[in-house]
C-alpha cells in the first residue's frame, strides 16, 4: 500500500536578479491518499492541479516539503533506494529512453540498472517488446522511432523491474487507439495480478473503465473521492436527452413542457425540430411516451448521462464548462 | 558495481555510433600545437637551450620533454573531465536523468563505467599525440615502467575524483560550459602543464597543490623524464590519491542533492 499523509510540496518562486521573489507555489497542499495493491486508483484534476508533482514525490524524484509518504511502510525519504526497486513510473510524452540505443539495448540497460537477474532479463525483454508491439523494431535506434514508438518503449521500460506499484502519468498520451486499448488491457491485467496502479489521465473514459477508486484534486487539495459512478451521481449533474422529430407537430411542445424539465427547442441540419431536455433524472422514457401521445413521429432519441468529466469540471468550480454541454 | 560494466558497454555502443571525429581532431590539434609551438620556441628563440632558471624550477633541463608530458597529461585531463563530469548533464539534456534517478542503481558504479569507457578512448588519443611528438623529434627518455603505471593510475583517480563534484555543480546549475572552462583555465594556470608552478606566487601555488592533478603531473614527469623509482615518486602519488579520493567522496555526497535540484528545476511536465 502506498499511503500519503498530509502531503505538501511547494516550489520556491523563481528568483529574479534585483527583484524580490514572488510567493512559493503550493503544487500539492495537504493530500492524503492511499493506493492499494491489486487495484487501479485514479488521480484526476485539471491542468496544474498537482497530479504530476504528486506522482514525482511518490516516485522519489522529488522530496515532500512536509507530510509523509510510505510505500509498504517504508518512508520515501529514508528508504528511497529500496522503494525504487518496487515502483516504476511511466509518463506520457517524455523522453525517458536513450535515443542512440536500440529499443532492445534500452531495455537491457535499464534491466541492469534495476538488477534484474540475467536469467530472467532476456525473456522479460522479449515479452515486453511483444507486449508493446516493438518486436520488429527492437533492433532499430530509438532516434528513428516515431513518437508513439518511443512512448511504447517508455512503457516497456516502466515494466522492466516488474514493479509492485506502477505510477502512470498520462501514459496513453500520443498513442494510437489500438495501442492505447492494449495498454488499458495490460494495466487491468497487472492490477488483477496484484500490482497497485496509480493512473492520471485526461482521457476520462480510460479512468471510468479502469479505476475502482478516484481522487479528484484541485490546486493541490483533495476535492472529492469515490468510485467514478458515485462521483458522477454525487455531483447531481443533469442527464441530457435529445429528441428529433420527423416534422413539426404543434401539440408536442406543450406535451414536452408538461414534463416540467428545463428544455430547449431547435432544428437539426435537415431543418427537423429538436428538443434538448436537462433533468437530474433520466427522462427519456417519459419524453418519448409524451411525444408519441401528442402525435409526434420520433426520428432519433439520444440519452447522455453525466460523465466523470462533467463531474470534475463541476468540482473544480468551472460551471460554465458544464453548462456548455 | 553491477552498473559499471553495462554503462561501459552502453557508452561504447553510443560512441561507436556517433563518435565525433571533430572532437578527436580538435583535441589532437591542441596537443600538437602545444608541443609544436614549444618546439619552435625552443629552437628559434632559445637556440636549443632552456634558461638555467627553468632547470632549477622544473627539476629538469629537458624543456621539450617537460612540455610534451604536460601536453599529454593536459589532453588526458581535459578529455576525461569532459566525459565523466558531463555524463549526467548530458542525461539531463537528453531527458534520461529522471529514468536514471528513478532506478535503484548507485551513482559511483555508473560513473566508473563512464570513466572506464572514457579511459579507453582517451588513451588512444594521447598515444596518437605522443607518436606525433616523437615524429617531430621530441626525444622521450625510456620511463620507469612501474612508476609510470602507478602515476597513470593515480592520475586517473585524480581526474575521476575532480569530475564528480564538477558533475554535481553542472547538473544543479544546469550549465556545463562556464563550469568546465573555469576549471580548465584554473588547471592550466596552476597545475604545471606548460610551466613549473614554482614560477607562481605562493598562494596560487598552494591552490595548485589542492588540485590532485598537480601532484599527478609531478609523478608522471618523475616517471618519464627522471626515470624515478617508485619510492621517489611515492609521496606525490599518495598525495594525489588522497586528494582524488577526497574530491570523489565530496562529489558523491553532493550528487544526490544536485540531482534533486536538477529534477525540480526541470520544470513542470
Ligand atoms: N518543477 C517545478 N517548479 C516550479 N513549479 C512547478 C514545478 N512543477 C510543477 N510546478 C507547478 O506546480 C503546479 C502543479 O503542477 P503539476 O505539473 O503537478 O500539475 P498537473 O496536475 O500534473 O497538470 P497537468 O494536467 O497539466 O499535467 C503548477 O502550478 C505548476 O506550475
Ligand atoms: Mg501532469
Amino acid at each position: 500500500m502506498i499511503v500519503t499523509h498530509e502531503l505538501r510540496k511547494s516550489f520556491p518562486a523563481q528568483r529574479k536578479l534585483f527583484r524580490p521573489a514572488g510567493p512559493a507555489t503550493d503544487a500539492v497542499d495537504g493530500l492524503s491518499l492511499s493506493i492499494p495493491p491489486g487495484a487501479v486508483t485514479g488521480l484526476l484534476g485539471l491542468n496544474g492541479a498537482g497530479k504530476t508533482t504528486t506522482i514525482k514525490v511518490l516516485a522519489t524524484l522529488l522530496r515532500p516539503t512536509s507530510g509523509s509518504v510510505t510505500v509498504d511502510g517504508l518512508d520515501v525519504v529514508d528508504h528511497a533506494r529500496e522503494i525504487r526497486r518496487r515502483i516504476n513510473l511511466i509518463a506520457g510524452g517524455e523522453r525517458m529512453v536513450y535515443a542512440r540505443l536500440t529499443g532492445r539495448e534500452n531495455l537491457w540497460y535499464f534491466g541492469q540498472l534495476y538488477d534484474v537477474p540475467r536469467a530472467v532479463l532476456g525473456t522479460r525483454i522479449d515479452e515486453l517488446l511483444e507486449l508493446v508491439g516493438l518486436t520488429d523494431a527492437a533492433g532499430t535506434l530509438v532516434e528513428r522511432y516515431s513518437r508513439g514508438m518511443r512512448q511504447r518503449l517508455s512503457i516497456a521500460r516502466g515494466l522492466i523491474n516488474a514493479p509492485a506499484y506502477l505510477l502512470l502519468d498520462e501514459p496513453t498520451l500520443g498513442l494510437d487507439a489500438p495501442i492505447a486499448r492494449d495498454l488499458r488491457a495490460v494495466v487491468a491485467n497487472l492490477a488483477r495480478d496484484g500490482v497497485g496502479v496509480l493512473l492520471t489521465s485526461h482521457y476520462l473514459a480510460e479512468v471510468e473503465q479502469l479505476c475502482g477508486h478516484v481522487y479528484v484534486v484541485d490546486h493541490g487539495r483533495l476535492v472529492a473521492e469515490g468510485s467514478p459512478t458515485a462521483l458522477t451521481a454525487g455531483t447531481r449533474l443533469p442527464h441530457t436527452v435529445e429528441l428529433t422529430l420527423a416534422e413539426h407537430a404543434p401539440a408536442v411542445s406543450a406535451a414536452v413542457a408538461a414534463l416540467g424539465a428545463e428544455f430547449e427547442v431547435g432544428v437539426d441540419t435537415e431543418e427537423r425540430p429538436t428538443f434538448l431536455l436537462r433533468s437530474p433524472e433520466d427522462l427519456a422514457g417519459e419524453l418519448a411516451t409524451a411525444v408519441v401521445r401528442a402525435g409526434g413521429a420520433i426520428v432519433r432519441l439520444e440519452v447522455n448521462p453525466p460523465t466523470l468529466e462533467d463531474a470534475i469540471l463541476a468540482m473544480a468550480g468551472t460551471p460554465t464548462s458544464v453548462a456548455a454541454r | 558495481m553491477a552498473t559499471a560494466l553495462p554503462t561501459l558497454r552502453r557508452n561504447w555502443l553510443v560512441t561507436m555510433r556517433a563518435y565525433q571525429w571533430t572532437y578527436f581532431v580538435g583535441t589532437l590539434a591542441t596537443g600538437i600545437l602545444t608541443v609544436g609551438l614549444a618546439y619552435l620556441a625552443f629552437h628559434a628563440i632559445g637556440g636549443g637551450r632552456a634558461g638555467g632558471g627553468f632547470a632549477a624550477a622544473a627539476g629538469t633541463a629537458d624543456y621539450l620533454g617537460y612540455v610534451t608530458v604536460g601536453a599529454a597529461a593536459s589532453m588526458f585531463t581535459v578529455r576525461m573531465v569532459l566525459w565523466v563530469a558531463k555524463a549526467q548533464i548530458t542525461e539531463q539534456r537528453e531527458g534520461t536523468l529522471e529514468s536514471q534517478v528513478l532506478a535503484p542503481a548507485r551513482r559511483l558504479p555508473y560513473l566508473v563505467g563512464v570513466g572506464l569507457q572514457a579511459l579507453t578512448t582517451t588513451v588512444v588519443e594521447v598515444v596518437v599525440m605522443l607518436a606525433f611528438a616523437i615524429m617531430i623529434g621530441v626525444r622521450l627518455p625510456a620511463p620507469d615502467p612501474v612508476t609510470l603505471l602507478a602515476a597513470f593510475v593515480a592520475a586517473s583517480v585524480a581526474v575521476f575524483g575532480i569530475s564528480v563534484p564538477l558533475s554535481a555543480i553542472m547538473i544543479s546549475v544546469g550549465e556545463a560550459h562556464i563550469t568546465q572552462n573555469t576549471l580548465f583555465v584554473a588547471m592550466g594556470l596552476l597545475c604545471g602543464f606548460t610551466f613549473p608552478p614554482a614560477y607562481l606566487p605562493d598562494p596560487l601555488r598552494w591552490l595548485g597543490e589542492a588540485l590532485p592533478v598537480t601532484s599527478a603531473l609531478r609523478a608522471l614527469r618523475a616517471a618519464t623524464l627522471d626515470h624515478a623509482p617508485l619510492s621517489v615518486a611515492a609521496p606525490d602519488l599518495l598525495l594525489c590519491l588522497a586528494l582524488g579520493l577526497a574530491y570523489l567522496a565530496v562529489g558523491l555526497r553532493l550528487l544526490g542533492p544536485a540531482e534533486r535540484i536538477a529534477i525540480q528545476r526541470g520544470g513542470s511536465a
